[in-house]
Parts: C-alpha cells; structure tokens; sequence
C-alpha cells in the first residue's frame, strides 16, 4: 500500500492535472487490483471508486492481450464516447491512471498531460 | 456459438480455485488476468483475477468447451454479467474454509439467479481436507431450503479428475435436465 506522504502527492498531482489541463472533468489513480488511491473530479457526478475498479479490469485485459500478441507492456486503452473519452495508463507495474474528458476533440490534450502526469507520479510512488 | 461448442462459467469466491481449476484441465495455455494483491495477500494467495480467465477443452465426443472464470470478488460484479453471455452453464466454487461457506454461496446464487434458472449449475466444494465442516449434508439442507436441486461435489481444484467429474455432472444436467 501506498505511504499516506505518496498519497497526498497523488492527489496534488491530480488536482495539478485538472488545472492544467481544461479537458481533463476527472482522474483517478487505482491500483492494478481496482483500489482507489487517489481521485480528483472538477464537479462530483461521476463514481470515480467504480471506475478504478473497472479500469483495473480493463488495463488488466490490455497487459493481457499485449503479452499474447508480444507487442510489449500496454502503454494506453482509449475509449473514445460519443460523450466523452477515457483513457487508462499505467504509472508503474501496480498503478493506473485514468482521465476522463468530456470535450470528444480533447483526445491529443488528453492524451499527453496524462501522460506526462503518470511520469511524474512514477517518481512519487518509486 | 455452434452447437459443438459450449461456454461454460466458473464462478466463486476469491481463493475457491476458479484459476486453477481452469488451468487444470485447459488444453490451451490459459489466458489469465491475474494481478499483484495489494492487500489482503496470504502465504497461499498472492494474486486476484480482475477480469477473467479463459482455457480450452475438448471432450472425447468432440465437443468443445469455452471455460471463462469470472474475478471473485463482487466489486467485480459488473464482469459475472459480461461473461455469463452466450454461457450454457455455470460451475460454482467455494472455498469451504472461509469464514462463511453457505453465506458465499447464497450470494453466487442470488448474483447469477437468472442464468441458473435459464442454464443450470453444479457447485464444486474446496479446501474440505482443511476446513470438513460445514459437510455436504448442510449445503444439500440450504439448497433444498431454497427450492433448489443442484449437485454439491467435494472437488481439489488441482485435480483433473475432479474439474472434469464436476464439468460432466454439468453437461449431465443441461443435457437430460
């Protein structure tokens, strides 16, 4: 488990992400087996606790079908909504990130401040 | 699907032996989606599957049997729906030395009522060397108090004789009712 110093600066990355980032309604860091570390949301309509446990599910799935295919660790899983994209990463082998975007143009932006989100919370969480 | 091929589900608590049942008599290397527990690890369960589990089998008659294991956990509920589609059956484990066998059961029971009632269902009994009680007797008595009659079996998950004794009973069941 995470120390509580690593979980707050989860969370004050998160809270950086949001700012940063317009795109970004809600992230959350879950741990591979679908607990919720640390979550941030600019207004609270989302189960955010249900999603890092699906998105554990669904990096899970991806590690899995990456492994079959020997294409190397999956980096990402895009779902693309009609209302909105989510998208899944890994920070290290035991922690995923997740953010979601309701702007359906937004996929670049958020694509790449997640990622640079997710290095740095590698760094946090070593 | 067609008609000589049959999925079938495994189902049950976290521990029961749902991986490893599958993985005992897979004909396939099984496709598994077993991760790292980030707490709650034991000296005999280290890991937890978070989506699913997939092998392979072909019977004698030529048939072939899809087996998916669902994750135990219920915060994983969402995937028991997912992976019950298309299924012809469903295979419930419990592990007997938890805290609350007949408790874990009635839960299975009630998460997969429908697809028992449309398909049917044996339940395979695990870890009963360790933990006897409760005995056979009893889960018979809670069945039958829930109008129920399905088949209990001891079964060691680890043993091929005993996944494919419970898979037979199964297609038993869904052949002559």
């Amino acid at each position: 488990m995470l120390s509580k110093l690593a979980t707050i600066q989860l969370e004050q990355r998160l809270s950086k992400l949001i700012e940063q980032c317009s795109a970004v309604d809600a992230a959350v860091v879950a741990t591979l087996d679908g607990y919720t570390c640390a979550m941030k949301q600019r207004s609270q309509q989302y189960p955010l606790e249900r999603l890092a446990t699906m998105g554990s599910t669904l990096m899970s799935l991806g590690d899995t079908i990456t492994a079959e295919l020997r294409l190397g660790t999956c980096d990402n899983i895009i779902s693309e909504n009609k209302n909105g994209i989510v998208a899944f990463m890994h920070i290290d082998d035991n922690l995923v990130l997740i953010t979601l975007a309701t702007q359906k143009n937004a996929l670049g932006m958020l694509l790449s401040h997640s990622r640079r989100c997710a290095e740095e919370m590698k760094k946090v969480v070593v | 699907m067609r008609k000589d091929q049959i999925k079938l589900v495994f189902t049950g608590n976290m521990g029961a032996g749902k991986t490893t049942a599958i993985a005992s008599i897979s004909e396939i290397p099984v496709i598994n989606t077993d991760v790292l527990m980030s707490s709650g690890a034991s000296a005999d369960k280290e890991r937890t599957t978070v989506a699913m589990d997939y092998g392979e089998l072909t019977l004698g008659s030529g048939e072939k049997l899809f087996l998916y294991g669902t994750p135990g956990q219920q915060r994983f509920d969402y995937m028991w729906q997912i992976l019950i589609q298309g299924g012809l059956g469903l295979i419930i484990l419990i592990d007997n030395s938890g805290d609350d066998p007949i408790g874990d059961l009635a839960r299975y029971l009630d998460s997969f009522h429908d697809f028992i009632q449309e398909t049917g269902a044996v339940i395979g009994v695990t870890h009963t060397d360790d933990a006897p009680r409760p005995d056979l007797q009893m889960y018979y008595h809670y069945l039958q108090e829930r109008g129920l009659q399905l088949p209990v079996f001891p079964i060691d998950a680890r043993s091929r004789e005993s996944v494919v004794m419970l898979i037979q009973a199964l297609l038993a069941i869904l052949e002559y009712g």
